[in-house]
């Protein structure tokens, strides 16, 4: 150890310590797999050796002087001496060819790995893992579940409290809000595909649609408007949809999100774009849990 | 040998080329036919989405967006299933792109639609907060070059037999008589949009380039 | 010791390319730190209406950087190193003089022309291949004017044996050629389709998985023959020559050539890893690219070595200083890329700032400070001259040390956090962050490069600065130092 090198290593502490400590600051465990973890001590490799090898072959600057045997030719004024490999460069070498033989042989042999055979693995290693821990989650796990899955993929145009951030898109914190049910009822509605077909426009109008509006907007409660009945023959006198015939306008019940997720629906942002091929069953259903309990 | 190498230049650089050439034959040869092979059924893009696929190129969008979505859970849980080979069997130049800046769009289509990304392109950051994305409002008014997209259609279905229909012709009368095919194709698109200039242009026999490039990523799938 | 003082260089080739050298330098840096910018500060996407974006403006920095300021950089030590290593003078050769001169102008023009197209987007989308074919044209022209000149000069050479430098120099050559040419096949599609669309347009000659690997084979081997290859070329040069010292040992430059010929262009498939590349390619690209270190290292080593005992030329030359920086910074560089081609690790580190970050400890402190270390040894002795101002040299140094040290250790730590962020899972299993979060959290970062690219710029105008001084208006020389610059 010199000085020099010294130095070099104790900016390399430094830059590792600023590194581990913003990625710790995100929650994120470095040990969580050997891909972190690996890539971590690739790092600290660069660092290390970078700083402590070069700084050793400049400190010989200060310690060393140039000595061998010199060639006969000389080019514009420089010579050059004779002098063997440095043994540590020639041992490295060596051991760089021993290494990649052992990648190309053992760690990922050419003949027979293959990567999607290892996300195979990965993937079934989740799904076993996940069937144990959650195979009976409670409704609690579902919720909470649902909420970091909510953050992530749906709070963007939602919000992150749900609540469609001022009309962009549907605000999760009530089913329908009166302004929505009568834009429904003044241009219908075919988006959803369930299997009672298209809602046509105009069903209702002028006293008897602001009533209905009212009604469902407020959540079904109190006295059934006689008008209702138009719409009870499709929703269902409770509007719950007559068994997944047609959408639950009461509350987000899992065949509405599974409707929703998987067509497309109008918001102001944009028609809502289908997460089909995103969004796994298990997590429709901890989605459902959570959307559920925003409105409540 | 090197000794004598060094004194004769010819033989110097003979040497030097063999050297480094053969890494290339060995390793990209042998699988030429094997990597170019489609998947099967699948189509090659329509003339609009080649046009699209022109002004992504144009404006370079892969400095910042990837189209490989590499075989970890973390990314197909977020980008969709991992990518295919035979999936890009038709396109030159391959788009994978080499960082991301923003999210990966090898699978946009499936989970964005065409009036998301007419918001989006006209102000990224009002649809996602926190976006560093530049607007692409100049999309809105420049016109796409659907005229060579079609000889771009025709050249491939020419030169390397890429499935195209029969009336893709390489003369200006073979053009005139498809370009309604690529418009009806546009004002599809357009119908979907609510900017009203465009929408026009669209009207008028015209394709503003915002609406080729919607084209284009909704048929990334 | 034999004199040189017998033999008059011509260096009005060497001359016209230290100008643009120093002109390309400034712009695709400027552009550079506008880009950097950008990534911190979005508004500054606007300044030019659609030709303004970062995207549009990315390639133009690249290409700058590269065909601008590092060929020229090539190209100008090329016309000076040459004559002197192989002791004859351009002006013993008419044709020779008059090849160069067409090689600079036709380079000079379709550098213009070039830089324009990419500015109205005319791309093939090619990552450092984005021109389009009517300049790919113009580039193999310029390319095969300077195999020309230099074999040329070979063919009439004094000196029997070549000298290190140019080992690399050919190779460069021979490198650059074999690349370009395979990757821009194209077919253009106005003329087979009667004259319809844009003359400019082509296709690729490949598609899908096979244009990938054809490209990266020469994106990676781009980088290998242009901004390593000859820049080991000018360290042979300029360090020994700088120093007065004779080189370490010829058998570690023998290995190092090589080792490196034969080792790099493996290494190409390790930019598609875990792509739909075949996993045996991948693999390759993975083993073959650690087992580059060495013969990288070997140069570096032995150049340091040749410094053995010299640590006062160190403190007191900062001629000294730039190279034997450069020398560390081509270390770290060309040891951080083998790290990240393990494929563990390229797990996290490809398509993060990590990567930037890689190249840019290599461009920024090896090619950069390399080049301009080149030029200030070169001028003085073309323009019989001594360096406007050693203080100058010193303040540049540490500014742009400081912006080279802020720049990999910002994206460092981005593109890890980053990586890390996109692969993150919560206690169910689901993802972590959404996009977004992984793009905001790295704004210091990306402010921390943009501070890093105004202080690097800064100490590039100082440089052309002092260049332009030194050619112009200081001290005049009255005989060619023989090693050490003079400077005031």
């Amino acid at each position: 150890m010199n000085g020099l090198m010294i130095k070099a290593l104790v900016f390399s502490a430094i830059l590792m310590i600023a590194t581990i400590y913003v990625v710790m600051s995100l929650d994120i465990d470095i040990f969580a797999d050997s891909i972190n973890a690996l890539t971590m001590g690739g790092a600290i490799a660069i660092a290390v050796l970078t700083s402590a090898i070069s700084m050793k072959y400049v400190n010989q600057m200060k310690t060393d002087t140039a000595s061998g045997e010199l060639a006969d030719e000389n080019w514009d004024g420089i010579g050059e001496y004779k002098n063997e490999l440095p043994s540590g460069w020639a041992y490295s070498f060596l051991g760089t060819f021993i290494w990649a033989m052992w990648y190309g042989f053992f760690g990922y042999p050419v003949n027979a790995y293959s990567q999607i055979g290892e996300y195979n693995e990965e993937v079934l290693a989740y799904n076993e893992k996940f069937e144990t821990v959650h195979k009976d989650a409670d409704e609690a796990t579902l919720k909470e579940m649902g909420e970091s899955i909510f953050l992530v993929q749906c709070s963007q145009c939602h919000g992150v409290t749900g609540d469609g951030l001022s009309g962009r898109a549907q605000d999760f914190t009530a089913r329908m809000t009166k302004e929505q049910v009568l834009y429904t009822i003044e241009h219908g509605a075919n988006e959803l595909s369930y299997p009672m077909g298209s809602m046509p426009p105009m069903m209702a109008s002028g006293k008897d649609a602001e009533e209905i509006a009212i009604y469902v907007a407020g959540g079904m409660k109190g006295e059934q408007p006689a008008s209702f009945a138009v719409c009870a023959s499709c929703h269902g006198a409770d509007g719950k949809g007559s068994a997944g015939m047609s959408p639950d306008i009461v509350s987000y019940d899992g065949t509405l999100m599974k409707h929703a997720l998987g067509h497309r629906r109008k918001g102001r942002i944009c028609k809502m774009p289908s997460f089909k091929t995103l969004i796994t069953p298990v997590q429709e259903k901890a989605l459902t849990v959570y959307i559920q309990s925003l409105a409540n | 040998m090197f000794h004598w190498l060094e004194k004769n230049p010819f033989f110097f650089s003979v040497a030097v080329f063999v050297v480094i050439s053969f890494a290339g034959l060995i390793e990209i040869v042998p699988n030429f036919a094997e990597a170019s092979r489609p998947l099967v059924g699948m189509k090659p893009r329509t003339v609009l989405q080649l046009a699209g696929k022109n002004v992504y190129v144009k404006d370079n969008c892969m400095s910042c967006h990837s189209q490989l979505i590499r075989p970890f859970k973390s990314e197909t849980d977020r980008y969709g299933d991992y990518s295919l080979s035979g999936e890009y069997a038709y396109d030159r130049p391959f788009l994978w792109g080499s960082k991301r800046t923003g999210p990966d769009l090898h699978r946009i289509g499936n989970y964005r639609t065409t009036d998301w990304h007419e918001n989006h392109m006209f102000n990224p950051s009002e649809i996602v907060p926190g976006s560093i994305m530049p607007a692409y409002k100049h999309q809105f008014t420049n016109l796409a070059d659907i005229e060579t997209a079609y000889a771009e259609a025709v050249t491939v279905k020419n030169v390397f037999n890429t499935p195209y229909a029969d009336d893709l012709i390489g003369t200006r009368a073979g053009w005139d008589a498809y370009k309604p095919k690529v418009l009806a194709e546009a004002k599809a698109i357009a119908d979907n949009m609510k900017n009203k200039d465009v929408k026009d242009a669209v009207a008028n026999g015209e394709v503003p380039e915002i609406v080729a490039i919607i084209a284009y990523l909704n048929s990334l799938k | 010791m034999q004199s040189n003082a017998a033999l008059e260089y011509d260096y009005s080739i060497a001359k016209l390319f230290t100008y643009t050298t120093i002109l390309f330098g400034f712009l695709g840096m400027l552009v550079g730190t506008l880009i950097a910018a950008q990534m911190a500060f979005p508004e500054l996407n606007y300044l030019i209406g659609e030709y303004g974006t970062f995207s549009r403006l990315r390639p133009i920095h690249t290409n700058t950087v590269v065909f601008g300021f590092t060929v020229s950089g090539i190209f100008a030590t090329w016309y000076y190193v040459g004559q002197r290593v192989l002791k004859v003078s351009m002006a013993e050769s008419k044709f020779l003089m008059a090849i160069g001169k067409i090689h600079f102008w036709l380079y000079f023009v379709g550098a213009l022309v070039a830089t324009v197209s990419l500015l109205l987007g005319y791309s093939q989308s090619h990552e450092y291949a984005q021109y389009e074919w009517p300049i790919d044209i113009v580039i193999v022209l310029i390319w095969i004017l300077w195999g020309i000149s230099i074999f040329g000069i070979v063919g009439i050479r004094r000196e029997k044996s070549l000298y290190i430098s140019l080992w690399y120099y050919i190779a460069c050559f021979l490198g650059v050629s074999m690349l370009y040419l395979f990757n821009n096949i194209s077919v253009p599609t106005y003329f087979l389709t009667d004259g319809l669309g844009s003359v400019m347009h082509s296709v690729s000659m490949y598609s899908g998985t096979n244009d990938a690997l054809v490209q990266w084979w020469y994106g990676h081997n781009a980088v290998a023959f242009g901004f390593t290859v000859p820049i080991v070329a000018m360290i042979y040069y300029f360090l020994p020559k700088e120093s007065g010292q004779a080189i370490y040992s010829y058998k570690l430059s023998l290995l190092s050539f090589w080792g490196l010929m034969f080792v790099y262009l493996w290494a190409g498939s390790h930019h598609l890893l875990w792509s739909t590349v075949p996993d045996w390619m991948q693999t390759m690209g993975s083993a073959f690219s650690i087992v580059l270190i060495l013969p990288s290292w070997g140069s570096a080593i032995n150049m340091l070595l040749t410094m053995k005992g010299e640590w006062n030329q160190l403190t007191e030359n900062p001629l000294i200083k730039f190279m034997v920086l450069a020398s560390t910074f081509y270390m770290l560089s060309t040891l951080e890329g083998p790290i990240q081609a393990i494929k563990s690790v390229n797990a996290i580190a490809h398509f993060t700032d990590w990567i930037p970050g890689h190249v840019h400890d290599g461009v920024l402190g090896w090619v950069v400070f390399m080049i301009m270390s080149a030029l200030f040894h070169m001028v003085p002795r073309m323009f019989k001259r001594e360096i406007y101002s050693k203080k100058l040299i010193e303040v540049q140094f540490w500014i742009q040390t400081v912006a080279v040290v802020l720049y990999f250790t910002s994206m460092w730590i981005a593109g890890i956090t980053q990586g890390m962020m996109w692969r993150a899972v919560d206690e169910y299993g689901n993802l972590m962050y959404s996009f977004i979060d992984t793009v905001t959290v790295l704004h210091p970062y990306y402010a921390i490069r943009a501070l890093s690219g105004v202080l690097y710029l800064t100490g590039f105008l100082i440089f052309a600065y002092n260049m332009y001084k030194s050619m112009t208006s200081s001290k005049q020389l009255t005989e060619e130092p023989q090693f050490k610059t003079p400077m005031a």
